[in-house]
């Protein structure tokens, strides 16, 4: 934990606040830049190179354009719920990073149930949402936020439970606990199929492609967030990346063996930043990744695949880690059965895909045709 | 639970003029029961100019530049219809090489229109930019060709009644080489991008579907409607310039869902590439204006109504005229403008998304549809 | 899953490709000769005076009716003890660059190749921030080739 060297716990609670505040802010700013610089070049273009060298100031720009922009409150808004669903967004998220652990001993606050909070506090940023849907009195903003509470809520579930799955093999929902037991193997070895579930969730709960659904940019125009402006928008956007921030390194931890894997105990400290960050990073690029690559997926679309597929599966997952666990049987069959689960999910997408292929003659790929 | 029903309302969304994804100053109100579509009622003419009226005011030679405007993303195609009814009215011979070079510059904007649709459809449906960049990087290579050939990058105004303005440059032949393979790189990106994917697939297939009857009833006409299945091509019904002498397949689809109408294009752009290669290995030496062409043109009285098939389907020209060297009254048949009307059949019933997925896919552009 | 892998692949190898965009007013695309801005007029070095006899052949061809041109007897006629041989000579020329749709037919109808199109980027970057400073008068449009800074490529 960071020890202050205060004695006053309000002071002390105080200097963490601001680093937290801080820490996060510069860091989602950094993320914003790395996010166009990485999207510019998956697109092959240059991205932002006119303010500063390469564009480094580019975040800083566009932070001094937003606050210096007007505050716009539509006058049918409804003014209360419009001016404070930005903090019941950008709260929460900040929120989140109490527990996150980095290291072994750096971290903010180590909470026995670290696991349990994240997870509790994750979903209050849906009331923002509706608040900021509801608030603007705007219909694509309206119809912005009840997708939004639809896919939060939906999405919750397997994000819980395959959090459950690694819960289990740990026997613990303190973070540093669970990293510390991975040592040797890492999660994802163990429970594949858990990571897909908790990564697709993920994205869902953060609202990236191809989960964009309620700020679909080419349907409702930015959802919740269309009426907002300057610096009420620029909250959101800063929960956004804070919150894309925070999920990686949740994956890090629970999946990739956050500090600890390889080494981390015997390397010290600053190996285990190192791990941290560059597991983070490949995280993050990888969010970018499928962000440039994947279409937007439609709001039924989304429902039935969280309901009537991921869900049962995480399930079935669970109830597998459960047998195996209660009757000690060999650590392999864990991941024999979640690899066994992925593949039926891919069965079934791909059973899926041949129902719409149903009425088709034409070979869907150009090269064969 | 109690009897009383959950009191529920439709509500009006209304899209446009300013939307990103109504492809211009398109406006359609959404009657939406939650996600449902149950009405639509499309708005358009925010972008009407009159193009038809000003050509009656203007000489033959000085209408070339406003078809460009009315047709901004395959303007050759818009040229060549306009030019083609001047030259029936005249009757005159258009020289072989001009016809040849015709034929090319076409089928490479056809390339090119097709590229901004599979573009800007891969953004309706919501990939991040992606697909866009990537057709915007071969129409890029595309529109820098047609400007060391016409001059501009969008209105050429290259197209002369009786031939071409000028000839085109000594490297003309490499450099279609050139733009035809990249542009068959392009063809493949967007081809490993967008055809598999399984979520562009959901989201696709099984969307907005017309069927044939349906789709000629309402006079949608180019790959709208061979997505349909119906085999209609005017290159082939009523072949025009040399289509005849050329060896390519109509693509049809099979459902006339949103997909088909995305993989027929798809499809087309690598039989316009053939096309291309076919007509650089006829391309003759020779004069590219006619000798009866003259400045100031003087058409007989008469009518006449020529049709082409443009990217986006029949782009038809009636001209009437009475002696004068303007036409009497110029009158444009808009793939678009028709094909549109069949959105009402596509959306009713259909998602939100799914609306502006179908609007995409009928690859409106405002300027040919509004005039 | 095959497609989205397969979709992802194409964007990743896309990632390590050499970008296409250029920092544009950093760097300028060579353009290519037919390039077509905006009209400008051609300077007679020989006589030291424009082409242009302000005959009204492009005024009348402008299809957006942005030129306006007037006439004079040429101050420099030989029968008035000068060297040139055009009797009339440009007076006033304007142009309006916002109304012009670079066209190339004021070209095309010019008997004296007086006109051209600009194909430098100056006639590309034309902004400003009153509309009235884009009407351009004689020595606007004179300036580029008096200058030498063209070169001119005419419709044979």
């Amino acid at each position: 934990m960071i020890s202050f060297l205060v004695v006053n716990p309000f002071i002390d609670s105080l200097l963490k606040i601001l680093s937290i505040v801080g820490l996060m802010t510069v860091s989602a700013m950094g993320l914003i830049y790395l996010e166009r610089k990485i999207a510019a070049r998956f697109h092959m273009r240059l991205g932002p190179t006119r303010t500063g060298p390469a564009g480094l100031l580019q975040s800083v720009a566009d932070a001094l354009k937003l606050v210096g922009k007007e505050d716009i409150r539509p006058a049918s808004a409804d003014a209360w719920s419009f001016e404070l669903a930005p903090y019941f967004v950008f709260i929460p998220a900040f929120m989140m990073f109490v527990t996150i652990p980095f290291t072994l001993m750096l971290n903010v606050e180590m909470l026995t149930l670290g696991l349990l909070y994240i997870i509790a506090i994750s979903s209050v940023s849906i009331v923002g949402w509706v608040m900021a849907g509801w608030g603007s009195d705007n219909r694509y903003a309206l119809i912005g936020a009840l997708r939004a509470a639809a896919q939060g809520i939906s999405y919750e579930l397997p994000l819980v439970l395959s959090v459950l799955c690694i819960a289990m093999i740990a026997q613990s929902l303190n973070l540093n606990e669970i990293i510390a037991q991975q040592t040797i193997v890492p999660n994802i070895l163990l429970q594949p199929f858990a990571f897909f579930l908790f990564f697709t969730s993920a994205l869902a709960e953060m609202n990236r492609a191809p989960f964009d659904i309620p700020v679909g940019e080419s349907e409702v125009v930015g959802g919740p967030f269309v009426e907002y402006s300057g610096i009420r928008w620029s909250m959101f956007f800063l929960a956004e990346y804070t919150a894309l921030l925070i999920m990686s390194i949740l994956i890090v931890a629970l999946f990739l063996g956050g500090w600890s894997w390889p080494f981390g105990e015997k390397l010290g400290t600053s190996w285990q930043i190192l791990l941290t960050i560059m597991k983070t990073s490949l995280v993050i690029f990888l969010i970018f990744w499928v962000r440039v690559s994947v279409p937007r997926m439609r709001i039924d679309q989304l429902m039935n695949f969280c309901w009537k597929v991921l869900i049962p599966l995480a399930l079935i997952q669970i109830f597998l880690n459960g047998l195996i666990l209660v009757f000690h049987l060999p650590t392999f069959l864990l991941a024999v059965s979640s690899i066994m689960l992925m593949g039926v999910l891919v069965l079934i997408i791909n059973k899926s895909m041949q129902n719409l292929n149903k009425n088709h003659i034409v070979k869907n790929n150009l090269e064969s045709a | 639970m109690s009897n009383k029903q959950i009191e529920t309302q439709e509500i009006l969304v209304n899209m446009g003029p300013q939307h990103p994804s109504t492809h211009g100053v398109f406006r359609m109100v959404l009657s939406v029961d939650g996600e449902m579509i149950t009405d639509v009622q499309p708005y358009i003419g925010y972008l009407h100019r009159g193009a038809e009226k000003l050509c009656e005011t203007m000489d033959y030679r000085q209408g070339i530049g406003f078809m460009d405007r009315t047709e901004y993303l395959a303007n050759f195609n818009a040229e060549l219809s306009y030019v083609m009814a001047v030259e029936r009215l005249l009757d005159i011979e258009v020289p072989e090489r001009a016809n040849w070079i015709r034929m090319i510059l076409v089928e490479l904007n056809r390339l090119s229109s097709h590229f901004m649709f599979v573009g800007a459809f891969g953004v309706d449906c919501g990939v991040f930019g992606t697909p866009f960049l990537y057709s915007f990087r071969e129409r890029e290579r595309l529109i820098d060709f047609f400007e060391e050939i016409s001059g501009d990058r969008m209105m050429y105004a290259y197209f002369r009644p009786g031939g071409l303005a000028w000839d085109v440059p000594a490297n003309f032949v490499s450099r279609v080489e050139e733009v035809l393979s990249s542009s068959e790189q392009g063809i493949k990106d967007m081809d490993g991008l967008l055809t598999n994917n399984e979520i562009f697939l959901s989201r696709t297939k099984q969307v907005g579907i017309i069927d044939g009857k349906a789709a000629i009833d309402w006079g949608m006409s180019g790959p709208s409607l061979r997505a349909s299945g119906i085999e209609y091509d005017i290159r082939r019904a009523e072949p025009y310039l040399y289509y005849n002498d050329i060896d390519f397949d109509v693509i049809t689809g099979i459902n006339g869902d949103v997909f088909d109408r995305y993989f027929v294009r798809l499809q087309e752009m690598r039989q316009s590439i053939n096309i291309v290669r076919q007509c650089l290995a006829n391309l003759t030496s020779g004069a590219i204006l006619a000798d009866a062409a003259a400045r100031n043109l003087r058409t007989p009285p008469g009518e006449v109504y020529i049709r082409t098939e443009a990217p986006r389907g029949e782009y038809g020209i009636y001209l009437v005229s009475n002696g004068d060297n303007r036409p009497y009254r110029l009158k444009i048949r808009s793939a678009g403008f028709s094909n549109l009307q069949a959105l009402r059949d596509m959306v009713i019933g259909s998602y939100i998304p799914d609306a502006v997925v179908i609007l995409g896919s009928i690859d409106i552009v405002l300027g040919e549809v509004d005039r | 899953m095959k497609g989205i892998l397969i979709s992802m692949k194409v964007t990743l190898s896309a990632f390590f490709r050499k970008p296409v965009t250029r920092p544009y007013p950093d760097v300028h695309k060579p353009l290519p000769e037919t390039d077509r801005a905006f009209p400008i007029l051609l300077w007679d070095e020989a006589h030291t005076e424009p082409y242009c006899t302000g005959c009204h052949a492009c005024e009348r061809a402008c299809p957006v009716e942005c030129m306006t041109v007037l006439m004079k007897d040429n101050p420099n006629h030989v029968n008035n003890d000068g060297t040139s041989k055009r009797k009339k000579i440009i007076d006033k020329f304007w142009i309006d660059y916002a109304r012009c749709m670079r066209c190339n037919i004021c070209v095309e109808a010019c008997n004296f190749e007086a006109i051209a199109m600009n194909n430098t980027w100056s006639g590309h970057e034309t902004s400003v921030y009153d509309r009235k400073d884009l009407i351009m008068d004689l020595p606007q449009l004179l300036a580029q080739h008096r200058s030498g800074n063209i070169d001119e490529w005419v419709v044979s």
